[in-house]
Order: C-alpha cells, then structure tokens, then sequence
C-alpha cells in the first residue's frame, strides 16, 4: 500500500542505512573504551581492560570542569526558563504585525552563531565594567557570569520554542471563565494557566540543561581562564587523545540509554492509563508485569545492572595480557632497533661519521641510549609517531611509543 | 512609551500586574542587555585599534575601519586572499552539508510522518534522538576514531586490500563534512517532519489514483508542504555549520582553517580582539545575509522558522 510514497523496502533499507550511519560511529567508540591500546581504535586488537575508566577519573581538569558545568547549567536552567516563558507570554498577546517583530528579534540568537554571541557577549559586559570602572576581579570579567549571559542569550530562545508549542494549545477560555467566576487576574494566572503549562516547564529545564551543559561555540570564548567540563574535553580531544575519552562516552550514552528507557516505560503507561485500556491490557492487566513495567522498577532495575557491570569491571584485570602485549612490542622493537642498526652502520660506512644525539630517550631501553630514537636520526620518517598518532604514517606502528613502553 | 502603557495594562487585565511586570523586565531585559547592546558593543568595538588597556578611553582610542580594511587588504595593501578564501571555503563547505543534510533527512522525515506507524516510529524517534545527547565534542572525536590514519575505515581499507597505504581523510576533509553532517541531522529531521506531518494523506492517494509516478507525487505534492519546514530545517543546519568551532578544530586538517577558527586565533593567539570582532561582524553579515537571499529565491519567510 506505502509503494510509491516512500514505504515499502527502499524505504527500510534507507532508514537502516541512515539509522547505520547515526549509531555506527558510537558503537564503534564504545568499543574502543575496552581496546588497551593507548589509540583509541579497534583494530589492532590487544586486551579487554577497564583502566581506561580510571584515566578518566583522574583527570583532575575535566573533573573541576564538570562541577563548572554543573554550576553554569543550573544557573541557566534558573534564569532561562522563566525568561522564555516571558517570550512566550508576551508573544501569544502582541497583535500580529509588532509580534512578528518580537518574535524576528528574539529567535535571531538562536541563528546568529555561537562564536558571535560568545564575543560580543564579552566585549560588551567588558564594556560596561570598565565604564562604571569596575576592576578585574569583578563579576563583568568572570568567566562564570559572562558564560552565563552568553548561554542565557540563546537558551531562552529554545525554552521560548518549547513553551509557544504548549501555548497554542491552550484555550482562552478556560482563564476567561476563571474571570467570569471571580478569580483576579493573578489568581486565573497562577491556577489555569501555570499548571496548564507545567510539562512544558519540565520539559524546557531539561532541554535548556543539556544545551548549556554541552555548549562549546559561545563557551570557549566566555569562560575566559577557566574551563567547563566541553572545553576541557575539547582542549584534551585537540591536544592528543586516548580511549579515557570512549570510557567517557560509554558513560554518557549509557545514561542516556537508561534516561531514555526510563522515558519511554513512564510514556507508554501514561498513555495505558489515559485511555483507559489498562485493565484490559495484556501487560498491565498483570500484576507482576504491571509492576515491573512501572518507571520506578525500570530504572532501578537499569541502575542495578549499570552499577553490577561497573563492579565487574572495577574486578577485571587486564594487566597479564597487558604484559604479554608489552612483550610482544619489546621483542618488535628490538628487530626493529636490529634493522636500523644496520641500516645506519651503512650510512656511516658511506657518510662521515656524526655524533650520536645528544638526548638520550629515556623510555628506550636499549643499550644504544637515544641514538636510535626515530625522530633524531630518521628525519624523513613521520615525526613524533606518539604525539600524533591520527596522522602517523610511520613504518614503525606504536612501537616507539614511549607511553607504551613504560613498565605498568 | 505610551505603547508600552497599553500593552502592560493589556497584560495586567489578562493575567495580573504581578505577572505582566514579570512578563515585561525579563522580556526588556533579554532583548537589551542580551541581545542588542552586545551586538552593538561588538560592533562598535571592530571599528577601534587594539590599544594597550592604559590608553584605552584615551585620545588615541578613536575610530578606524583598519581592520575591515586588513579582511580584504592584508598588512601590504594586496588583496587578502587567504582571509577572503577561506571565508568563501567556510560558506560553501557550509552549503554542501546543508545539501547533503536536506537529501538525508527528507526521506527519514516522510517515512517517519506517513510509513511508519507504532512501534517502529517510537524507536526512530529515540533513535534520533538519543545520539544527539552525547556531547558534541565526543561525537566529533567517534569521527576521528573512525577516520584517522589507524582508524576503523582505514584498519578495514588496508586488511581487506582496497588501498595499500592509508588514506588521510583527516587532510582531505572527509572526516569533518562527515561530522558536520552527522552533527546537524536532528535539526533538520524535525522541522521536514513537522510540515510533512502536516500533509492529508488522501492527497497523496489522490495523486496516485490519477497515475502520478512516485517521484511526481514528491515533487507535486509532498515538497510543496514540506518547504517550510525544508527552509527551516536548511536555515539553522547552515547556520550552525557556518558558525561552527569544536568539529573543524577536532576534524579539520592542518592545512584547511573554518572560518571561525580564524576568529579564535585573533582573540586567543594574536590578542586582538577588535580584529576579532570585526571578522566576528563579517561572519555574522554574510551569513545572514546569505540566508535572507535563499529565503527570497525560495520564498520563504523568517517568521516560519523554527517552528
């Protein structure tokens, strides 16, 4: 019935393919948070390990970021929605032509992009500090404040889009009645209209959390000196990067596996109960499954098998197969150290002979000091395989890696 | 102000003088000291020269058009063209993923609004979303694990003898239009379901009754009521892509800047942030100045956006 609208197999195969193309890149970083090599990759494959999980926690700035974050976003959530909720209201009452204005004015943070707002955001709060000659350790030149502004600016524009959908459903007449009855107006406020857009608040702090938590554009520019839990991770993804990075993903999409688990089970129980089938229902017509199928046992249930996977892998011990990789990689190394020792006792029979370099590597543990350290004596060779592993071409794999090397 | 009178007691008689002074101060202030005067401050901050803070304020501190004019002259008065290059690059690299972005989602969204039905919706609709709650910075690094030199592509490319050397699709930019489309998808998927939702199915019925082929159905039929929401969905991933910062400074190669990372540097590298803000002013006109000309071509108008 769907041919040639759209339904049918094309229409399938093309949303595996897209939904392919949406949940294959986290899958396969998932995977790499359990691969012990110090790339995040999966191929080669060395050990299972959990260690990763601990580097990740012991990253002393992306931890002082996140309580920024947390900080920044609760202060956002507070001021942001009762600000887009004062959009909402004031755009539902303007006549049509100064309402178009409003709403051209108000929605144009959300299109002016990050890296602007974040500026003129401090230029302009720097401005004005130095104007009523306020000194620099004042609040107009803290990072904290002006990220909040800057969040603000844009953010109350999402809640603003969240709170006019709630809106357009309302009926006026419930608060005319209200009138009619007797209430003031601040009573017919407070008692129809607030409750009625309750959900949308719920779902407005929400959103306005998780935009300002993961917000980097206008972020790096307010944040000034300090950091936020994105910018730390930015700045730790630019300079380099190990799999502590997929362990962090693994935890934030399992918290949002749950979250949106969790979601679902509370929607479809809603619904059971609002239309009134739930009696009859095969599933929450039974006790047992009725009960089981209630938010609260899934969460707790999804929590309870989060935290046993976390224990077990608190447990694991990779560190025997760490070894015999380690092995593996020495006796590599040292054919590889064979190879080039013969190679360069040829250039030296046929150069002059030059000083062996003056910095010893220290994490070689050959006789040969630095002298065969690859940066100093293969000037074509890739340089510094281990600071930049993501555009290494080097022959030599890892396996002058002095990470790699260090004895665990 | 005799305007405003009227529209506070409007809303004083409709939800009481509390709430309408309430409604009032937030909406004055986040139109004002959020989005106006900052606009204005950093407008008026690229038309000044980078002083030291001493001389701030002083007789010195006067207005310039010296660092619109190094956009397009440079220190020695020949044409800047690594600037203005890179800026062209920014605008149709953005282009190209909006595109790619309208090609990916348009058929997502309709199968999402009139194919698929119960369960199957509920899971596209997590599905959808679920990515887009991990963090920006990380979904731009899944690409660089999946695209880098000892990637997945590559790891897969070299063992099964496809390439015998790997291949950089970090320098050749692979990797961030990659991400940058994978990035956007969910503000595009929306807005197209929205409008297309919108769509009585007993039209497309009618058209195939008449013996419309498939794609005349789309063409005729569904496009037409999903443009709104194409508009819409085109203007933010734009938008965003051209304004974008984390993806191209993770994904983008060393040879190749976004121009946004050219406004990075003057603020945070050279200190100087009145050219910064002046490249800031630039990236800022000619975006929307870009989106109001699609708009006109298309016939679109702003008040449909977002939606």
């Amino acid at each position: 019935m769907n041919r040639g609208t759209g339904g049918g197999f094309v229409a399938a195969g093309f949303s595996l393919l897209f939904f392919a193309f949406l949940f294959g890149p986290l899958i396969i970083m998932v995977i790499t948070a359990f691969n012990s090599s110090s790339f995040p990759r999966i191929t080669p494959w060395e050990c299972f390990t959990t260690d990763w999980f601990g580097v990740l926690f012991g990253d002393n700035r992306l931890m002082g970021g996140l309580l920024n974050s947390l900080v920044i976003a609760v202060g956002v959530v507070a001021i942001a929605v009762p600000i887009g909720l004062a959009g909402a209201l004031a755009l539902s009452e303007l006549g049509p032509k100064l309402r178009a204005t409003l709403y051209t004015v108000l929605i144009t943070p959300i299109l002016i992009p990050g890296v602007v707002l974040g500026i003129s955001t401090i230029v302009f709060w720097g401005a004005l500090g130095r104007s009523v000659g306020a000194g620099y350790g004042s609040f107009f030149f803290n990072g904290m404040f002006l990220t909040l502004a800057g969040q603000v600016t844009f953010i109350s524009a999402y809640a603003m889009l969240v709170f006019m959908a709630r809106l357009q459903r309302f009926d006026p007449l419930l608060t005319e009645a209200a009138l009619d009855l007797g209430a003031t107006p601040g009573q017919a406020f407070r008692k129809i209209l607030l409750p009625f857009l309750g959900p949308a608040i719920g779902s407005a702090a929400f959103l306005t959390f998780l935009a300002s938590f993961e917000n980097y554009n206008t972020t790096v520019f307010t944040i000034l000196s300090d950091s936020t839990f994105t910018t730390a991770l930015a700045s730790k993804v630019r300079l380099g990067t190990d799999p502590s990075l997929s362990a962090l993903a693994v935890i934030i999409i399992g918290i949002t596996l749950i979250g949106a688990i969790v979601h679902e089970a509370h929607a479809r129980r809603q619904e059971a109960l609002r239309t009134g089938t739930a009696p009859r229902s095969r599933v929450y017509g039974n006790p047992v499954l009725k009960t089981l199928v209630h938010p609260l046992t899934v969460f707790i249930l999804l929590a309870g098998a989060a935290g046993l996977a976390a224990y077990l892998g608190s447990q694991h011990d990779a560190s025997a197969c760490k070894a015999g990789i380690l092995e593996e990689k020495r006796a590599r190394q040292q054919q590889l150290l064979d190879e080039q020792r013969k190679r360069i006792e040829e250039q030296r029979k046929q150069a002059a002979p030059t000083a062996p370099s003056a910095a010893p590597g220290k994490a070689s543990p050959s006789p040969f000091g630095g002298a065969f350290n690859p940066g100093s004596l293969a000037p074509n060779a890739a340089p510094a395989p281990a600071a930049e592993p993501p555009k290494s071409n080097s022959p030599f794999g890892g396996a002058f890696n002095p990470g790699e090397l260090k004895p665990e | 102000m005799t305007a405003l009178q009227g529209l506070f007691r409007t809303f004083a008689g409709k939800h009481g003088a509390g709430t309408a002074s309430f409604i009032g101060i937030a909406v004055l202030f986040w139109m004002i000291f959020l989005i106006v005067l900052p606009q204005l401050a950093m407008l008026d901050y690229s038309f000044r020269f980078n002083l030291p803070v001493s001389e701030t304020g002083g007789p010195n501190d006067v207005y310039t058009l010296d660092n619109y004019a190094y956009f397009f002259q440079g220190n020695d008065d020949t044409v800047n063209t690594l600037d203005m290059g890179i800026l062209v690059r920014t605008l149709i690299a953005a282009v190209f993923v909006t595109l790619i972005d309208i090609l990916l989602c348009y058929p997502i969204a309709f199968i999402l609004a009139h194919s698929a039905t119960g369960v199957a919706a509920r899971l596209m609709v997590i599905g959808l979303i679920v990515p887009f709650w991990v963090n920006e910075i990380l979904r731009a690094f899944a690409f660089r694990v999946l695209f880098g030199a000892t990637g997945l592509i590559n790891g897969v490319g070299l063992s099964t003898g496809l390439w015998d050397q790997p291949i950089d699709f970090i320098r050749a930019d692979v990797a961030l239009y990659s991400g940058l489309t994978y990035a956007y998808i969910l503000l595009m998927v929306f807005p197209i379901f929205n409008a297309v939702e919108a769509l009585d199915r007993n039209q497309i019925e009618a058209a195939r009754d008449m013996g419309a082929s498939w794609w005349r159905v789309h063409w005729r039929v569904v496009l037409p009521v999903a443009k709104p929401g194409i508009a819409s969905g085109a203007t933010m991933v734009f938008m965003l892509t051209a304004g974008a910062l984390a993806a191209p400074q993770i994904l983008g190669g060393p040879s190749s800047l976004w121009f946004t990372q050219l406004i990075y540097q003057w603020f945070n590298e050279s200190a100087n942030w009145q050219r910064g803000s002046a490249y800031a002013v630039i990236l800022l006109i000619v975006c929307i100045s870009f989106v109001m000309m699609m708009m006109r071509v298309f016939k679109v108008s702003i008040g449909e956006i977002g939606r």
